[in-house]
């Protein structure tokens, strides 16, 4: 099949879709956003609270998105290639048809088919056989007018290839936006991906984001998210598919604020792999968050880990940790817990000399903690520095 | 540099401390003594204005009257206190902390007071998770360290944690008493520590009350024949 009738198929199916709402999350009218056309950089003050560096990307690999407008892509490491999608279309249209739309169905519900009928832009990644690459690819999403991003993300990480990606999604303050990424991201045999993905919203947007990330036989993954800013209503569940021997950690930090309706999770499908999915909920104002993890398959070990800190009396959290064992060779276990910050422990920290403020930031943080030791030094930094934001937001 | 006068205390509406008065000098290393549930906590914690502590009466330190003012700030002023079991702290690192505390307090390294108190292993562990009795005490004294306080309030140094954690303990005590600690109560009952930290002072304490004050033989004494013996059953 040519690219042509390819891409009309794609769009047939999306089109059949366009109004099949989404089994979680508030639901929107998706056709009420037209794709922005800003130009310009995205803003440094607001990408830095994603941990981005992309001074120093200049000199690595990055990928840079305004609206649905490209700004900018390159990479000056070895092994590494970034591209725009529409390149990619137009220089391996057989790549493209081979990756695109295979992990993700333009059908599944309104947002991918918003997005495969209206997206544009979007990075490629491909990391090449056996490149062992720490420096990170950086990508910056970022929307400034009041619209729809729909890029469409694909990575290939090939056979025993090592990489990093750390992608910062973010808005200007005032732009009544709906993002609605698709990302399908390909971890070959013996691979490792390390991800970091920030989200930094306005209380105004709307976030739809749908991924699959398929890890093949003896591939790991190592994934953090992290969402830190208001957001008027943010629904995500990633599904991890992984193969014998793989692998998977996957961290999630989410911080609702304000009047926020948050539904994320994530899914894995594992046989005979492994998998740890830890998330970290912090609400305060009167947000609304419903964090979700499910761990299915016929065989393997895999464990959920779901904590939930209320900030305030009028917040709202809900875990629903989910096992699903299709053989008797799967061993899945969860622990779950929501509580509040303990005064007995805010109590010992004044008395160590720290204001009430203090004690509670203190705690705040270490609640955020997950396991970064995975992660190479400037990473952990990363991660790190961004955690220091969400703790400052969380308690301000 | 300490005077209590006539200091009572309620805790969730019970009175706990009944009129404590004392005084402590510059170089004084004062042990109070006394059966479980007595006030020995109680005082420590009044002094150093541990939230949920209502208390009456004057508090002194170097002359100004700290009663009203809140731990923070009597931390500031050189007040510190070591707990007798100090709360896990929820996936806070160890080694975080100590380092926060530090840069708050100006000390000079957080590895030395590690090295010094056998606690280095613990720097990247949550505080509190998994910890060991005497790991838990010698951690909460390296709080102390780093806090550098003019005062030193310490909560049973000697319960619950073996012979070679004592000693450890011990050693970190008379590290803090030779430098910026001027002085210091230690709160006990037994008199373990006092064989390796000299005592200048013994007060014995019977229900939210000090009933007997004097000299190390004070202490031999209350260990030899009890409490309540040696104050006439009272």
């Amino acid at each position: 099949m040519g690219l042509g009738r390819w891409s009309e198929a794609v769009r047939e199916r999306a089109k059949a879709a366009l109004h099949r709402p989404s089994p979680y999350g508030p639901d929107l009218d998706v056709t009420s956003f037209e794709p922005g056309l800003s130009a310009g950089e995205p803003e440094p003050e607001l990408v830095s609270q994603t941990g981005l560096d992309l001074e120093r990307a200049k000199r690595e690999a990055m990928y840079v998105q305004v609206d649905q407008a490209l700004v900018k892509y390159f990479s000056k490491v070895p092994g590494v290639e970034v591209k725009c999608l529409e390149r990619l279309l137009e220089e391996e249209p057989d790549v493209a048809k081979e990756y695109l739309w295979r992990l993700l169905d333009p059908a599944t519900d309104k947002y991918t088919a918003i997005a495969a009928l209206k997206g544009a832009g979007g990075y490629f990644v491909r990391v090449k056989r056996g490149a062992k690459v720490e420096v990170p690819v950086q990508a910056c999403m970022f929307i400034r007018s009041s619209s729809l991003q729909a890029p469409h993300n694909l990575v290939i990480v090939e056979e025993g290839a090592e990489a990093t990606i750390h992608i910062g999604c973010l808005t200007m303050p005032e732009a009544a936006a709906l993002h609605a990424a698709m990302s399908e991201i390909y971890v070959e045999r013996g691979a490792r991906l390390k991800m970091i993905m920030v989200h930094a919203w306005n209380a105004v947007t709307h976030v739809r984001p749908r991924t699959v990330i398929k890890v093949e036989e003896g591939g790991e993954l190592l994934s953090y998210y992290m969402n830190l800013s208001k957001v008027k209503s943010l629904q995500t569940y990633p599904l991890v598919k992984l193969a014998p021997g793989a692998r998977a950690y996957i961290a999630s930090i989410i911080l609702g604020r304000g009047g926020a309706e948050i539904d994320v999770g994530t899914k894995v499908e594992l046989e005979d792999a492994s998998a740890e999915i830890v998330s970290r909920v912090l609400a305060r104002d009167s947000s609304r968050v419903y964090a979700r993890a499910l761990l299915s398959g016929p065989s393997g070990q895999g464990h959920i880990e779901c904590s939930g800190l209320m900030l305030s009396d009028e917040a709202r959290i809900v875990m629903y940790p989910e096992l699903d064992a299709k053989g008797p060779r799967a061993r899945l276990t969860h622990e779950a817990s929501i509580g509040k910050l303990s005064e007995e422990e805010i109590n010992y920290l004044i008395s160590k000399g720290f204001s009430r403020e203090e004690a509670e930031g203190i705690l705040v943080r270490g609640f955020m903690n997950v396991e970064l030791s995975f992660l190479p030094e400037r990473l952990q930094k990363y991660v790190s520095s961004v955690l220091d934001v969400m703790k400052k937001m969380a308690t301000m | 540099m300490l005077r209590l006068e006539n200091v009572r205390a309620r805790v969730e509406g019970k009175e706990v401390l009944k009129g404590i008065s004392l005084s402590l000098r510059e170089g004084e290393v004062l042990y109070v003594l006394g059966p479980n549930g007595c006030g020995k906590t109680s005082l420590l914690r009044a002094i150093a204005g541990y939230p949920g502590y209502e208390v009456e009466g004057r508090v002194e330190f170097y002359g100004e009257d700290i009663s009203s003012l809140p731990a923070e700030q009597r931390a500031a002023r050189g007040v510190g206190i070591a707990h007798q079991i100090p709360p896990r702290l929820s996936n806070v690192n160890t080694g975080a902390l100590l380092e926060q505390m530090c840069q708050k307090f100006g000390c000079n390294s957080v590895r030395e007071v590690a090295e010094l108190l056998n606690i280095k292993h613990l720097l990247g562990r949550p505080f509190g998770k998994g910890f060991s009795g005497g790991e838990l005490k010698r951690v909460e004294l390296a709080t102390l360290l780093l806090q550098r306080p003019k005062l030193a309030l310490i909560d049973e140094p000697d319960s619950g944690v073996d012979v070679d954690s004592v000693a450890v303990i011990a050693e970190g005590i008379r590290r803090l008493l030779s430098s910026s600690t001027r002085g210091a109560i230690i709160v006990t009952h037994s008199g373990l520590m006092a064989r390796l930290v000299e005592p200048s002072g013994v007060c014995i304490m019977l229900d939210g009350r000090l009933v007997k004050c004097g000299g190390r033989e004070l202490l031999e004494e209350a260990m030899g024949r009890g409490f309540r013996a040696l104050v006439g059953g009272s």
